[in-house]
């Protein structure tokens, strides 16, 4: 009978108008090596936060050891012997490694660090055991990603917790530095703690595991152990069964969408392209695209997969680092995040419409900007799509988040005579503004005249309602969904880097791993 | 409110100097005689000492504007000094209409010159604008020292400063029988068309958004954000090398050490409290022209020490943004932002 280390039953927790957590339950059992698995947004990373003190629950029972706690602090939690490993690293990038580690120490009361005997010989000791090297004189911000986590991790092993929990800590690894990383958790198990793991790819859950948790919209809907489940029924809890969301049900009917449409001609072509994020890993793999006019492509992934990039490329916004990209210039691009990418908060109307306008004939010459154009442009905006607002010379910041979304859907059709490129446009708006998006999208390629469109979506009801034809990018690749996977389970094993021969590939990385 | 700041900032700044055992109604009467009493007063003082801080706060405002902290105004001011100075030495024997434009000019380059160093650090390596440019400031007054001390001196060495620039390097007196030189002019008229662009041109658009939101021009704006970046703080640069060179031109004649009694810094305050606005500016470089003058003739006729009509001149400064604070957020609370 293994002992329960921790236990969660019925954990709630709201931000705001966000149900994070709505009825959690995770146990941690010594020896373990415990999977959390979900989608983005069903609260996975909530519920480690709660688990390491940094988040109050707003009802649920909490039990370290048996015991109830009330964790009101990390300090709490590690009182308790929960080790909690951030997914974005906690680290002062001008300290040195031994500072670093200094910071997390148990007692530590500020002594000359370079001094510290007692540190560094634990410390020393801790590498020796766990294979996580790392130069302590180093300065952390010289630290290559892997070797921050190794930081991260050890400073967490220097207190000795019963409990650790990492959150997505293989997001930003190599795949080999990922099965030193599982056999360290493997061996951390041996040692009778309890290893709790939040991940998104189901083949590494599945390598590493012992048992599987499964959140989804903030409730634990399944909990099994490993050789219980599989990537299909993973997937299946995962994404659910239920009907797809009501925007999409609600939304004004399209116009019918025959499978074999006349397409209209090329407005966008990708040839192979590669793309690297700013520390130069590559994040779009060799992709490969056609986008004609009067048609969605749909582009489903999660988060982190390399779709940011491939739509700042497609949009025009980022030069490929190989292979060729060929895009129309009429391109309008709606970025993930409006307030920060789409609109400038403190610009009235009229300026936030003449920002994605500043180069167009319609608004500007050589030298000038024809204010009054832009004014009447700006009022069309707002008058044919919806915007509620009490004027063209209110500040965009005083706009609701969906009134924000019109406006900025409206201003990019402006530009979009050829492409538009859409990422998560319904993202964080409600029923109303969502349907007004989705028929925009489906109104405007609605015959082969209209521009074609990029619908790049973590959600995947609404890329499987929408799209003409639709990919999956996953790890950086953009794979087509064959017409056989057209479904939610179908999509969602492709898009969290399953498909064929997973089952096997898992198994080979848990062999790895516990080698 | 700006009633309010004055009011408030009279009853401590009066408080101040009546601890201090000056007479405070004494003192305030020296300063507004000397700040606004009369026609020499205004013209000859007042406007003449408002000149380089207009010229010097457009800088900053458009530095700041655009999203980056010039803070080396003071330095970049020095630069167009020596520069101008120079020209205005070596060139001595050309027509006044070709001297001046190119003392001028000289002084603008040599001020971009100088604040190409801070910025193209910041785009190329990464490296804080606000203490490179500080820095290089150190670096240009003792430049300008030196070049009093060694390659400039006057003739006969004996004086640490330059020998008389050129008559026809001069510029032209704006009212005969007083100091008023037509850099006053140019002033207004620069605030005028800085004003203009940023509001009328595509490129100040760009330097405007840039300025709010470095990543929403980049995304939504497909504006090159460092190219705007480094146009708008080499031409920051270039207004400050202005004034160091209308300074030269227009007041001294000469360059020395002490030259800018801290202008480019000043400039900050100037540009702040105009709230980054090219005409605000010419309000509020004249108000510190006025507490310039009034200090000066505090410490003269009222017999207050300097350092005391400098805590003053801190103390508007500080009501000001304190009271503009103070009204922002009584705003914010008003409509729920």
């Amino acid at each position: 009978m293994t002992s329960v280390l921790a236990r969660l039953k019925g954990v709630e927790r709201r931000f705001g108008s966000v149900q994070a957590l709505a009825g959690a339950d995770l146990e941690v059992r010594a020896g373990e090596v415990h999977a959390v698995l979900g989608e983005n947004g069903a609260g996975k990373s909530t519920l480690l936060r709660v688990v390491g003190g940094m988040l109050r629950p707003d009802t649920g029972l909490l039990e370290i050891a048996g015991e109830p706690a009330l964790l009101a602090s990390p300090r709490d939690a590690w009182a308790r012997g929960v080790g909690l490993v951030h997914q974005h690293f906690m680290l002062v990038p001008a300290f040195t490694v031994l500072e670093n580690l200094a910071l997390g120490r148990r007692g530590w009361r500020g002594r000359r660090t370079r001094d510290d005997r007692g540190l560094i010989e634990d410390a020393t000791r801790l590498m020796d055991r766990t294979g996580l090297v790392v130069p302590l004189d180093a300065l952390v911000e010289q630290l290559s990603v892997g070797h921050k986590q190794r930081v991260e991790i050890l400073r967490t092993l220097l207190r000795e917790p019963s409990v650790i929990a990492l959150d997505e800590p293989t997001a930003a690894l190599a795949p080999a530095e990922t099965g030193a990383l599982f056999a360290l958790l493997r061996q951390l198990a041996g040692e009778g703690r309890g290893v709790v793991l939040v991940a998104h790819k189901i083949d590494e859950v599945l390598g590493v595991a012992d048992r599987v948790t499964v959140l989804r919209k903030g409730r634990t809907v399944l909990c099994e152990p490993r050789e219980r489940v599989d990537a299909g029924t993973l997937v299946a809890a995962m994404v659910g069964r239920d009907a797809p969301s009501r925007s999409l049900e609600d939304a004004p009917p399209g116009p019918t969408r025959p499978g074999a449409r006349a397409r209209g001609e090329r407005v966008a072509w990708l040839d192979a392209v590669v793309v690297r994020d700013d520390s130069g890993r590559v994040s779009v793999d060799r992709a490969s695209l056609e986008v004609h006019r009067g048609e969605i492509v749909g582009v489903a992934s999660i988060e982190g997969s390399g779709q940011r990039e491939l739509a700042l490329v497609l949009s025009g916004r980022r030069d490929p680092a190989a292979g060729a990209a060929t895009i129309s210039a009429g391109v309008g691009f709606v970025p993930q995040d409006r307030t920060t990418e789409a609109l400038i908060g403190e610009f009235d109307l009229v300026e936030n419409v003449a920002l994605a306008l500043h180069d167009d004939p319609r608004v500007a010459s050589r030298l000038r900007i024809d204010w009054r154009e832009a004014r009447a442009l700006a009022q069309d905006v707002i008058a044919r799509f919806g915007v509620v607002a009490p004027g063209v010379d209110v500040p965009a910041a005083e706009l609701s988040g969906g009134n924000q979304q019109r406006l900025v859907v409206g201003r990019e059709l402006l530009v979009a005579s050829d492409l538009l490129v859409a990422e998560n446009p319904a993202r964080g708006l409600d029923v109303a503004a969502t349907a007004f998006v989705h028929h925009e999208l489906r109104r405007l390629t609605s015959d082969a005249s209209g521009p074609g469109v990029v619908l790049v979506s973590n959600d995947l009801d609404e890329a499987l309602a929408l799209s003409d034809r639709l990919f999956v990018m996953s790890r950086g690749r953009l794979l087509p969904v064959p017409d056989a996977q057209r479904t939610r389970e179908g999509v969602g094993t492709l898009m969290l880097g399953g498909g064929a021969g997973i089952d096997a590939e898992g198994r080979g990385a848990a062999g790895a791993a516990h080698a | 409110m700006a009633a309010a700041s004055v009011v408030a900032t009279g009853v401590v700044a009066a408080a101040l100097l009546w601890v201090g055992g000056y007479d405070p109604l004494a003192a305030a009467r020296a300063a507004a005689r000397g700040a606004f009493g009369g026609r020499d007063a205004i013209l000859s003082i007042t406007l003449v000492r408002a000149i380089p801080l207009v010229l010097t706060g457009l800088a900053v405002a458009l530095a700041f504007l655009a999203g980056t902290w010039n803070i080396g105004a003071e330095g970049q001011l020095y630069a167009g000094a020596v520069a101008g100075v120079w020209v205005g030495l070596e060139a001595g024997r050309l027509p006044a209409w070709a001297l001046v434009p190119l003392l001028l000019a000289a002084a603008m380059v040599a001020g971009a010159l100088w604040a190409s160093v801070p910025i193209l650090m910041k785009l190329r390596l990464g490296v804080g604008e606000v203490i490179t440019s500080l820095l290089m400031s150190f670096v240009a007054v003792n430049l300008a020292a030196y070049m009093v001390h060694g390659p400039l001196q006057e003739p006969r060495g004996v004086f640490p400063q330059t020998a008389a620039i050129a008559d026809a390097a001069r510029l032209p007196m704006l009212v005969p029988g007083t100091r008023l030189h037509v850099g006053a002019v140019l002033a207004i008229a620069l605030a005028v068309a800085l004003w203009w662009l940023l509001r009328e041109t595509r490129i100040g658009f760009q330097v405007r958004a840039v300025g709010a939101s470095r990543t929403a021009a980049e995304i939504a704006g497909r504006i090159d954000s460092r190219r705007v970046t480094l146009g708008a703080f080499l031409a920051s640069g270039a207004l400050a090398g202005l004034a160091g060179g209308v300074q030269v031109a227009g007041v001294t004649y000469a360059l020395y050490e002490g030259l800018s009694p801290g202008w480019g810094y000043t400039a900050i305050a100037v540009a702040l409290l105009a709230g980054l606005h090219p005409l605000g500016v010419l309000v509020t470089g004249l108000l510190f022209g006025a507490l310039d003058a009034g200090a000066a003739a505090m410490q003269r006729d009222a017999g207050v020490p300097a350092v005391w009509a400098m805590g003053v001149q801190a103390l508007v400064i500080l009501a000001v943004l304190a009271l503009g604070r103070a009204q922002r957020h009584a705003e914010a609370e008003l409509t729920g932002v």
